[in-house]
């Protein structure tokens, strides 16, 4: 992805909500995630790979296979590969960090599970005998963004593995003699066309906030959407530099964001409103009310203030709710939140 | 797993009966587990992680692999060669929960060979599997209803003896394994098998609190803890670390809990008045309500405590009739009826060959059964019962709304030689990928998939020759690679009968209850599915093949009904779909399911329909690799033609009546015996 020009995030028209969805993940990752439906050529790729420009930056220590950043516990170093990084860390000596973008990971549809969860490095072992971790794409996407595209459409066994990252911030490997863990924490992004098939529930519910993107219906916003494009196809360097100024503005808002998102407060009386709006729909768990708060909260802080409007829980339900509509296999997924919480009434 | 960053036990708002249950099994290990159920999003998994901060100690032979207690010592057959407990080592440390994630394999839950130490040392050496770990202590399984078949057989066998027999990869040792179960499930995934179900202690089911106050203070709690973790766990601190003193005390006081004569009366009516079978739920009663007099800090167990654990106990165990049990599955019982067939020959034939796949011959059922609605007795409650309204106004066609639906009986393929890729659960098959059950090794195929131990024997013999600094020197020419087996979905296609003949007195509604419990057990076993609906002069394809179960269920509830009934046409269409899936991917075994009631009345070419069907289905049933299932909603009573019978022995089909597609656990057992 680094070889190429990417289209800028800011420069994608229209799709407010998907871009919403996305800012507020980056700003808060504990929200666990997007899942982005819509037909093809929305954008929807698109956006999440122009993401690269946005990051925010975290720190960690410098070529480390499982992202830690430098005061995490050292369990997993014992084990690791990494010789002289292991010394270091272990004997307490100081060891490298590097402040980067946080990364995001594609997971292709076809990934076998040994590539995504990790698995043993065979010639190592059938040349020294002796067993190294080779980590997988759950280690690679600890503390970033892990993207599936066509998430409807991965493998089964696959889907569980990830479930049960997600759900424990923890990767188990337990095959073919080894047996190690590391956190995998990850923000869940994923793309997906409906017509092909919907998502398990389960795995439905593991995504924070869950989009509708459809093609634009107005005319001179297609006609900006064809202009920017040949645009960038044509000079896409000339075509980011413009962008750049307004790239810079919005990763600086999202920084401040994050800031500040720990002072946001929330009233009680918002949270009984959060709590209606999850009863009276009839989602299944806590999860929806958690996500719903913490949507909420981070949308105040994105708008710069540090108290969470009536507003703010509105636009939280339209993110935060869809897609915990369907409780059971074969349910269907509802749109329009408000509309659906109006005729339940 | 890190301690600092597990949620709090005490901080998990609500959800008494959940905390209760983890909290008995860590004062009694008697208590036999907890299998914990319930929707998403409800502290499930939550709950049991964090009980490990909770947990007591135990006294441990220092280094010991196996997790043996000083009494213990000299247990497991190798233990002459280590001797470590001789040294007097002990060490006390808390229970562990050790968590068996679903894609572990079974050489690391059950132990196998230790490669490192094998090459290194040239000497065959044991690595523990998380049996030997969680000895004494917790075995936890998160979404225990999606463990792989052949896992659950290994943790069964080795729940019934206490120990754990190794006898695989040249090894053979066994140890002690006793470990308190814990899972959780979410019942909608699919059910687990009655000898599983059993071996939990306690059943809970878990449901997210309707209270608003309840709500709004999970929130609260949640966020607090994760905007800053360390704090909010201190604040938790001396809570925590009360109710594990309290769980402590109460471990300790356990001996001495006293269960009264008058009791266990109570306890063995109770039982039979649930009408459970086997006597484990009177002994789980039992040590549970113990435990929980115990926790009370009482010496003697009351009539409280039984009726506080005896729900808990029962619940999973109940059988009709009583109030909603969870649905007793016995989807899977037959992998008992099926023993791992004879172990192929060495040689990879790669081609078409199949060991005859046997066609049942029509089941033929008993036709003076039960009126063929589709059962709303036991039928669990579902969404599609709701209406759906007519949405085609089309003149003489008319749309029926879905009925009850049901659990449906098994059914599955045979097994054959091929490899396939995939994931599911319907019928066995060979898998080329990762996943699934290591049944031998052969010569590599190009994978990455190296069996470990087929590789050190291929090595042995030039071991003389050879030099390395490893004490055994493998050659790439060593190399072997593992076969596996595993459950896989199949390809279903429905063939649906939409005539107006079907419409007659609500049978449409009942039929397609039936088709939509076919539809939610194929999204259980994770099929593919296609459909062909017919009526009036045609079949049409109405949904090509798809895994997305979600469309098909549209479609039926959709499918108006009206005009005759061009099955021939159907059967044609079939094939064709039939034709092209087995050319785009040849090791498929496709599953037909015809749902009609052979009332053939539109014929293709100058020929009698029904007769011209017969000749169609014969035809159809030579193709090996396709199954039929015929589903006949032919109404009971009155007079009956019996042409869907007939159709079915033509096809050489598996035949059912609506009616008889339903599970019954107990029935349905005897029938296979």
């Amino acid at each position: 992805m680094t070889c190429k020009t990417i289209y800028p995030f800011v420069a994608i028209v229209g799709q407010e909500q998907m871009k919403l969805a996305l800012y507020l993940n980056l700003i808060n990752s504990t929200l666990s995630g997007v899942l982005i439906r819509g037909e093809k050529g929305t954008a929807k790729s698109t956006a999440v790979r122009a993401l690269a420009d946005i990051l925010p930056m975290i720190e960690t220590v410098k070529d480390c296979p499982f992202q830690l950043a430098p005061n995490d516990g050292m369990t997993l170093c014992r084990e690791c590969f990494h010789a002289d990084c292991r010394e270091r860390r272990i004997t307490g000596n100081h060891v490298e960090a590097l402040r980067r973008h946080i990364k995001v990971v594609e997971l292709p549809v076809g990934a076998t599970e040994d590539r995504v969860v990790g698995a043993m490095d065979l010639e190592h072992a059938i040349g020294k005998g002796e067993k190294r971790i080779e980590p997988g794409l759950l280690a690679a996407a600890h503390r970033g963004i892990l993207y599936v595209d066509e998430v409807n459409l991965l493998d089964d066994h696959v889907v569980d593995v990830l479930l049960d990252a997600a759900a424990m911030g923890v990767n188990t490997v337990e095959r073919e003699g080894i047996s190690f863990s590391h956190p995998s924490r990850f923000v869940l992004v994923g793309t997906m066309n409906p017509e092909e098939g919907e998502l398990r529930p389960q795995l439905l519910d593991r995504f924070g906030l869950s989009v509708r993107v459809e093609g634009i219906a107005d005319r001179e916003s297609r006609v900006t959407v064809m202009e920017r494009r040949v645009a960038f196809d044509e000079a896409p360097d000339a075509f980011t530099a413009q962008w750049e100024q307004q790239s810079r503005e919005l990763v600086e808002r999202i920084e401040a964001a994050r800031q500040l998102y720990p002072a946001v407060t929330i009233r009680r009386e918002e949270l009984f409103t959060i709590a209606d709006f999850c009863l009276d729909i009839g989602v299944d768990g806590h999860r929806g009310d958690i996500i719903m708060m913490k949507a909420a909260k981070t949308l105040a802080a994105f708008d710069n203030r540090k108290e969470v409007r009536k507003s703010d829980v509105e636009a939280a339900a339209e993110v935060a709710l869809p897609h915990r509509m369907r409780r059971q296999p074969l349910m269907e997924i509802g749109d329009n939140i408000k509309k659906i919480k109006e005729m339940r009434r | 797993m890190n301690l600092k960053t597990l949620y709090p036990f005490p901080a998990i708002v609500g959800q008494e009966e959940l905390k209760l249950s983890l909290i008995l099994n860590a004062i009694n290990p008697g208590t036999g587990g907890v299998l914990i159920r319930g929707e998403k999003g409800t502290a499930k998994s939550t709950a049991v992680r964090a009980l490990a901060s909770l947990l007591p100690e135990i006294e441990v032979v220092e280094g010991c692999l196996f997790a043996l207690s000083p009494e213990e010592t000299a247990a497991v057959g190798r233990c002459e060669d280590c001797r470590l407990c001789a040294q007097g080592g002990m060490v006390r440390r808390p229970v562990r929960v050790i968590t068996l994630p679903l894609n572990a394999t079974e050489d690391r839950l059950a132990g196998g060979i230790d490669f490192e130490k094998t090459t290194r040392d040239g000497k065959r050496t044991v690595q523990p599997g998380l049996l030997a770990r969680a000895h004494r202590g917790i075995l936890y399984v998160d979404e225990v209803n999606l463990l792989d078949d052949h896992l659950v057989d290994v943790m069964l066998a080795a729940a019934a003896s206490g120990e754990n027999r190794i006898e695989r990869e040249g090894v053979s040792l066994s140890h002690p394994a006793r470990f308190i179960l814990v899972g959780t499930m979410n019942p909608e995934e699919g059910d687990l098998r009655p000898q599983l179900l059993d071996r939990f202690g306690l059943c809970v089911e878990v449901k997210a609190e309707s209270d608003r106050e309840m709500r709004v203070a999970t929130m609260e709690q949640r966020e607090t803890f994760d905007t800053a973790p360390a704090n909010f766990i201190e604040r938790f601190a001396a809570e925590t670390q009360e109710l594990a003193q309290r769980i402590e005390k109460a471990r300790r006081l356990l001996s001495k809990v006293r269960m009264p004569g008058r009791l266990r009366a109570l306890i063995s009516e109770l039982c039979t008045e649930a009408r459970v079978a086997g006597h484990r739920a009177d002994l789980v009663i039992e040590q549970a309500a113990r435990a929980l007099a115990a926790f009370s800090e009482r010496l003697e167990v009351e009539d409280e405590d039984i009726a506080r654990v005896a729900k808990l106990a029962l619940r999973h165990r109940q059988r009709e009739p009583g109030p909603p049990p969870p649905p007793q599955d016995d989807r899977q019982h037959n992998d008992h009826d099926h023993p791992h067939d004879e172990e192929p020959p060495e040689k990879e034939n790669e081609q078409e060959e199949e060991p005859g796949d046997q066609q049942q011959p029509p089941l033929n059922s008993k036709p003076e059964q039960d009126p063929g609605d589709a059962g709303d007795n036991g039928g669990t409650p579902d969404e599609s019962k709701e209406p759906i309204k007519p949405a085609n106004p089309d003149a003489g066609e008319k749309v029926f709304e879905v009925g009850a639906t049901f659990k449906v009986k098994p059914f599955t393929v045979n097994k054959d030689r091929l490899f396939r890729r995939g994931s599911g659960r319907r019928s066995r098959s060979r898998i080329s990928g990762m996943q699934g059950r290591y049944v031998k090794s052969t010569m590599p195929r190009g994978g990455k998939d190296v069996a470990l131990d087929a590789t050190l024997r291929a090595a042995a013999p030039y071991q003389r020759h050879r030099q390395s600094d490893c004490a055994i020197a493998i050659r790439p020419e060593d190399i072997r690679e593992k076969v596996r087996e595993r459950r896989i979905g199949n390809f279903l296609l429905f063939v649906v009968d939409a005539s107006g003949s079907m419409g007659a007195r609500g049978r449409m509604t009942a039929t397609k209850g039936a088709i939509m419990s076919l539809l939610l057990d194929a999204y259980q076993k994770r099929d593919k599915v296609a459909m062909i609906s017919f009526s009036k002069t045609e079949a049409r394809l109405n949904l090509p093949p798809t895994s997305s179960i979600d469309m098909a269920a549209r479609l039926l509830a959709e499918m108006p009904v009206g005009g005759r009934t061009p099955l021939n046409a159907a059967l044609v269409k079939a094939d064709e779909v039939l034709r092209g899936q087995l050319v785009r991917n040849s090791t498929s075994r496709p599953i037909v399911v015809l749902i009609t009631d052979g009332r053939s009345n539109v014929a293709l070419a100058d020929a009698k329909p029904m007769d011209e069907c017969l000749e169609l289905a014969q035809r159809l049933s030579r193709e090996e690799r396709v199954k039929f299932i015929l589903v006949d909603t032919e109404e009971q009573g009155l007079i009956r033609f019996g042409l869907a019978a007939k159709i079915a022995e033509a096809l050489k089909a598996r035949y059912f009546q609506t009616a008889d597609l339903k599970t019954d656990t107990l029935l349905d057992l005897i029938e296979k015996q």
